[in-house]
């Protein structure tokens, strides 16, 4: 790369399932950012990011008119996916960071092909079933619930844009207050998340097993006030990856919009 | 015209307090066991009953972990029904073929009831409602993929010998051999409801089967869907025969209109504002975008909306009075809508027996005579 700080988002790049569209530029040791199942944007962060290295942050497919949903059934195609995209962009081990959905990505990406990454930083992550301590049902509620229970931070501008839904998608869209158009992309990458996550719901039973496989340096990061995935999660990450760090940041699900500050340390505290 | 007595087996006993949805949550400790032997027995009754008063048959349908409908397995009351009467068609409107795993299980159950019935069975296949996917843990993004599959599956159990292989993306059945076999040849007839999705519509057109138009919207909505049916049909060569259409509604007679409203309207109000809570969610991926923002867009139209029995009445949501008022109204909707089968709901809600069974035998005195020999042509071709 050529070492020029800068930052292009809405590029897109052909993969094996069609063109991806992502932001990426920075230069030096390649970071590579995966968000949640919400699909939101990681500015604040990437633009931490580029001072000191290769940054993409691609949308993945479903997500912000990214191609190729309709080729990826399980987490397997998704790992494939996230390989394909990682030659494409030739990134070679890249520090892998996550959030939630993006989370678990990264870490069935690193247990299948642990000498493909060099680091992992993972926020919150979705992929295990813990007894006693589930995940907060993503599907069919309202998203003014579902703010309060991803959000600690009520100043977020996503956090109140979700509470100004009010009730259920459904019925603003049925009343016309709310048009089509806006909630499209929602609608989309809600149906790429039940492709992987669906049943079983948002984990793989064979992962758990798997982590001692991870290789690298990797940081799991716990928001405390995280109401959709509870703190048993990053626990048990951060206990089966071996020589995992876990850290506890006062803040809720949404780190990246949250705490991207904290994120952004613990790719650098990997390198 | 053909006559369906068509029964939804609602819970009719929710308690006054209870004001949750009627689906996927609604606590089961709310069933009451005693209830449901009750009125089991009681809807069963009712289904055989319209064989004695003349209707030209039955119809049940599949609802899962609901007040609705409580019906999780219409294949055993079609069963039931094949061996208590002996000359109605008895339709299952239909089975939710991505809840069966294998599909060959529909094509079995579906051929049994159809030897048993001595080939009597009306073939329903259904993608399943929006909270099946929920309350089966099925994947609803895979909905429209399994529910073609599986439909392959079962015609072909039907109509090609086996043993045979069927290797799909969701199935993988290295012996598909249904016995026994349906006594209608090729096969049963199939009916396929729909609320007006593009997609469903051609996939009925294209397999000339026949489109059943789901209920509770504005009359205007069934409009549209039936001529979007019959531009289909034309764009695949021929023209709709009317038995390919049916219209579903829920039907009231009494001896005046004043009767008729004063004594249904209250159970009416229970199956709209009780009952159907719930029954419109679309977990992610169960419709195309582009029939979901048309669902959305038809929603202002749909029954769960309504506030006053104008608007019932206005918009043929239900069609209730005097047998003179309900013969006049189903004559003009019928002529509109185009549709040679009639689906009538005549338990609704909390209707209980007594007023179900005067409803009934109301109308096929009163009313189903004067519409056979308003719309002869089909009665003759059944």
């Amino acid at each position: 790369m050529s070492g020029v700080v800068f930052l292009t988002k809405d590029e897109s790049v052909q993969t094996d399932v069609g063109a991806v569209k992502l932001s990426r530029g920075g230069g030096g040791r390649p970071v590579l950012w995966l968000h949640s199942a919400m699909g939101e944007a990681a500015d604040a962060l990437t633009a931490d990011l580029v001072a000191d290295f290769t940054v993409a942050a691609p949308y993945f497919p479903g997500f912000s008119g990214s191609e190729g949903i309709e080729q990826i059934e399980d987490m397997e195609d998704a790992v494939y996916h996230l390989l394909d995209l990682m030659d494409r962009l030739q990134m070679e081990r890249p520090i892998v960071a996550g959030l939630s959905l993006g989370g678990w990505m990264a870490a069935e990406l690193a247990v299948r092909y642990p000498d493909s990454v060099s680091g992992l930083v993972i926020a919150n992550p979705a992929g295990l079933y813990i007894e006693g301590h589930p995940i907060g049902e993503i599907f069919g509620r309202s998203t003014s619930e579902i703010a309060d229970e991803i959000f600690a931070d009520t100043e977020q501008p996503l956090y109140q844009a979700m509470k100004g839904i009010g009730g259920s998608i459904e019925k603003s869209l049925s009343s016309g207050e709310l048009p089509f158009d806006v909630v499209r992309p929602h609608l989309e990458s809600q149906a790429a998340v039940a492709k992987l996550a669906w049943n079983p719901y948002l984990h793989n039973p064979r992962l758990r097993r798997r982590l001692n496989r991870v290789k690298v340096p990797t940081v799991v990061l716990s928001g405390t006030k995280d109401g959709l995935i509870p703190p048993a999660h990053p626990e048990a990450f951060a206990a089966e990856i071996p020589g995992a760090r876990l850290e506890r940041v006062e803040a809720g699900h949404m780190l990246v919009l949250e705490r991207p500050d904290v994120i952004a340390a613990a790719v650098r505290s990997i390198s | 015209m053909r006559f369906f007595s068509f029964h939804l087996m609602p819970y009719p006993e929710l308690p006054d307090d209870y004001d949750g949805p009627a689906w996927i949550t609604i606590p089961n400790k709310l069933f009451d066991p005693a209830v449901g032997t009750q009125v089991y027995n009681r809807y069963i009754d009712e289904l055989i009953y319209a064989e004695e008063l003349g209707f030209d048959g039955v119809c049940v349908n599949e609802h899962h972990q609901n007040a609705y409908g409580i019906m999780p397995s219409p294949n055993l009351i079609a069963s039931i029904l094949a061996r208590q009467t002996s000359r109605v068609r008895i339709a299952v409107v239909g089975n939710a073929l991505p809840l069966y795993d294998p599909p060959t299980r529909v094509a079995e159950e579906f051929a049994m009831i159809d030897n048993i019935s001595g080939g009597r069975l009306i073939a329903g296949l259904v993608v399943g409602g929006g909270p099946e996917y929920y309350s089966f843990s099925i994947n609803p993004a895979h909905a429209r993929e399994r529910f073609a599959e599986a439909h392959d599956i079962v015609l072909k159990a039907w109509t090609e010998p086996g043993p045979f292989e069927y290797i799909g993306k969701h199935y993988k059945l290295r012996y598909v051999n249904s016995w026994p076999r349906p006594v209608q040849q090729p096969h049963p007839e199939v009916w396929i409801p729909g609320a007006g999705s593009v997609e469903t519509v051609e996939f009925v057109a294209k397999h000339r089967y026949a489109y059943m138009g789901i209920p509770y919207f504005h009359i205007s909505v069934f409009e549209r869907m039936f001529k979007m049916f019959r531009e289909a049909c034309q764009k695949e060569g021929y023209e709709a025969d009317p038995q390919q259409m049916g219209w579903l509604v829920p039907i009231f007679v009494a001896e005046t209109d004043e009767e008729a409203r004063a004594q249904y309207e209250e159970h009416f109000w229970y199956f709209v504002k009780r009952l159907l809570p719930g029954i419109t969610i679309s977990p992610p991926g169960y419709t195309s975008l582009r029939s979901y923002e048309n669902m959305m867009k038809g929603m202002g139209s749909f029954m769960a909306s309504l506030d006053s029995w104008e608007q019932v009445v206005d918009g043929q949501y239900a069609i209730v009075g005097s047998p003179e008022t309900v013969t006049q109204r189903l004559t003009e909707n019928l002529e509109r809508l185009g549709a040679g089968n009639l689906l009538g709901l005549f338990q609704l809600g909390t209707l209980p027996a007594d007023l179900t069974k005067r409803n009934l035998e109301l109308f096929s005195s009163e009313v189903m005579p004067k519409l056979r020999a308003q719309f002869p042509d089909v009665a003759a071709a059944s």
